[in-house]
Order: structure tokens, then C-alpha cells, then sequence
């Protein structure tokens, strides 16, 4: 059973993680808005090569929205924003920690047996499989870090 | 902090660094590599310093941090190497898109004309001399800061993968 004052730091904590997240995806989700607001574009080169770090932007492996490519891959979109969803249940429900690594170790393998087979030439790179093994591991990720987060803060505050 | 404690950091960052320069490997790796670094370096650290798990929450974030600042230091020295013997980089390849884009949304004024103008000076700088002081300063930021970043995710996520693990 959780106290409602544990509630809350968890809820501050996840409301602070969802925010970051969501900043994060803002970044690479930013040519959707250079059609509504076209100063927006001076910052295409910078944030261009921010996300050029942790991605290799391949224009083919990346989706199009209103007419421009997103800075990530569809693997990547589907690992941040698997994240944010994530991040966003999160505020809303607190469900009991994940004991096991069984999960983590199942989308792993779903995400490194896709990008094995892909790059193999065992069935073509589908942007959509990419994306939905992203998602599963993004949120799980999520939850694993989440869990290692709320845990050690809330006991540090509590002097435990 | 003793050699011996860091060593996994520098290696498992060192590594990182490598796999982001090679091309095939980072459109396979994508955002993983250096979480996966930040990862290896707490599990090398079991097995080197015979670490007791658990693994303490401060000590997967000084791996996470360790292992993205190495890896940061260690990128940027071999993009800035390469760039210099090649006299080009991804950044060249991708400027003319970049302008097109820009150009389309047919943008004037002074805080464009000075983006551009930026732009082009570091392009040319890289093209003649190999070297832009600017470039590379705006590289080592970016990358200190991601890698930073995805350092201590790759952290909190190995340690709690050990800690599960090795739960009786």
C-alpha cells in the first residue's frame, strides 16, 4: 500500500521525468512546426546535429510528417516516445515494481532480432516494426529506470 | 578515484566513441551505444574491483557520468581527426540541405543572414584548413551534453539489470 504523502514525491518525480521527455521529443518532433512558424527553422542546423549524436538520420528509415523528416529514425521516435507515453501513464498510475529483468530481456531481443534480421536482408526495414519495437522498449526502459529513480530518492528522503 | 576504478569508464567510453565514428555500426546501434557503454563499464567493474552488488544508485550515476564524458572527450577527438585529414565531414555533406530547407521557407533578416553566414564560415574553414575552432567547440558541447545524458539512463539501467539479476 502506498502512503499519499509517497504518492506525491512519486507524482512530482514523474510529472518532472515526463517533462524532461517531453522537451527531448520536442527536439526531434520540431520540422513538424517550421510550417507554422518559419523562424523556427534557424535552429534546424543545431538541433540537426544534437540529435546527429544518437542517431544516424538516415532519410529512408525516418518518417515524413507535414512534408518535412523527423531528426530521428523511426526506431528512435518509437524508443522516445514509448518513454513519453510511458512518462505520461506513469503520472496517472502506480502499479507495482517490476521484480524481474524477463521483460527488459524480451524487448531487447525484440529490438536487436528486427534489427539482426533487417540488416541480414532476411525481410525488408518496415519504418512500422521499427517504431512498435522502439515503443515496447522505450516504455519498458522507462518503467526499469523509473523504478531505480523513485526507489533510491524516496529512501534518501525518507533517511532510510 | 583510483585508476583501477575509472578504467572501466575509459575503456567501455573509448569503445563507445569508436562505434559512433564507424558508420555501419552506429545506423545498427543508433541511441544504444553509449547507454550500453555506460552499462559495460558498471559490469567490468564487477568483474575487475570484484564489486559486492548490490550497486549503490551514486555509483551507477559517477559510471553513467565517467563512461558519457570519455565517450564525449573520445568522439570529438576522432571527429575533429578526421575532419582534419579528410577536410570533410557529415556536416558539409548535409549543409546544401540544410540551406535548401531554410531557403524554402524564404526567410529574411538579420538573425538568418547571420545563421547562414556562420554556417558557411565554419564549412569553409573545414574545407581549407580541416579545422574549425567553432565546429569543433559546438561538437564537444553537444556531445558532452547527450552523452552525459544517456551515460547516466545507460547507468540507472544496468544497475538496476545487475541488482535484479543477482537478487536471490
Amino acid at each position: 500500500m502506498i502512503s499519499s504523502n509517497s504518492k506525491t514525491s512519486k507524482r512530482i518525480i514523474r510529472i518532472i521525468l515526463f517533462i524532461l521527455i517531453f522537451i527531448w521529443c520536442f527536439g526531434f518532433l520540431s520540422p513538424i512546426f517550421y510550417s507554422l512558424n518559419h523562424f523556427t527553422v534557424i535552429t534546424y542546423p543545431f538541433t540537426k546535429k544534437i540529435y546527429s549524436i544518437v542517431c544516424h538520420q538516415i532519410n529512408k528509415k525516418s518518417f515524413t510528417i507535414n512534408g518535412e523528416k523527423l531528426l530521428v529514425c523511426a526506431r528512435c521516435t518509437g524508443i522516445y516516445l514509448g518513454a513519453l507515453s510511458a512518462s505520461f501513464i506513469s503520472i496517472f498510475y502506480f502499479p507495482d515494481e517490476i521484480k524481474g529483468i524477463e521483460l527488459f530481456l524480451i524487448s531487447l531481443i525484440f529490438i536487436l532480432t528486427d534489427v539482426l534480421l533487417t540488416t541480414a536482408g532476411v525481410y525488408h526495414y518496415s519504418k512500422y516494426l521499427a517504431m512498435a519495437t522502439g515503443l515496447f522498449f522505450g516504455s519498458v526502459s522507462f518503467v526499469y529506470i523509473l523504478n531505480v529513480v523513485e526507489n533510491n530518492l524516496l529512501i534518501r528522503k525518507n533517511g532510510n | 578515484m583510483e585508476t583501477k576504478k575509472i578504467l572501466p569508464s575509459v575503456v567501455c567510453g573509448f569503445g563507445a566513441a569508436v562505434l559512433t565514428t564507424v558508420p555501419g555500426i552506429k545506423n545498427i546501434g543508433c541511441c544504444l551505444i553509449v547507454p550500453v557503454g555506460a552499462f559495460m563499464s558498471l559490469f567490468l567493474d564487477n568483474k575487475i574491483n570484484k564489486s559486492l552488488p548490490p550497486i549503490d544508485f551514486k555509483k551507477a550515476i559517477a559510471f553513467g557520468i565517467l563512461t558519457g564524458i570519455f565517450a564525449a572527450f573520445f568522439s570529438t577527438f576522432f571527429d575533429v581527426l578526421i575532419t582534419f585529414i579528410s577536410h570533410t565531414n557529415d556536416y558539409i555533406d548535409a549543409l546544401p540541405q540544410t540551406e535548401s530547407l531554410m531557403n524554402s521557407y524564404k526567410l529574411t533578416g538579420p538573425l538568418f543572414d547571420q545563421t547562414i553566414s556562420m554556417l558557411r564560415s565554419m564549412a569553409k574553414q573545414i574545407q581549407v584548413n580541416g579545422f574549425s575552432p567553432l565546429y569543433t567547440f559546438m561538437i564537444f558541447v553537444t556531445n558532452i551534453i547527450i552523452d552525459l545524458i544517456f551515460g547516466i539512463l545507460g547507468g540507472l539501467l544496468g544497475m538496476s539489470y545487475l541488482n535484479k539479476r543477482n537478487q536471490p
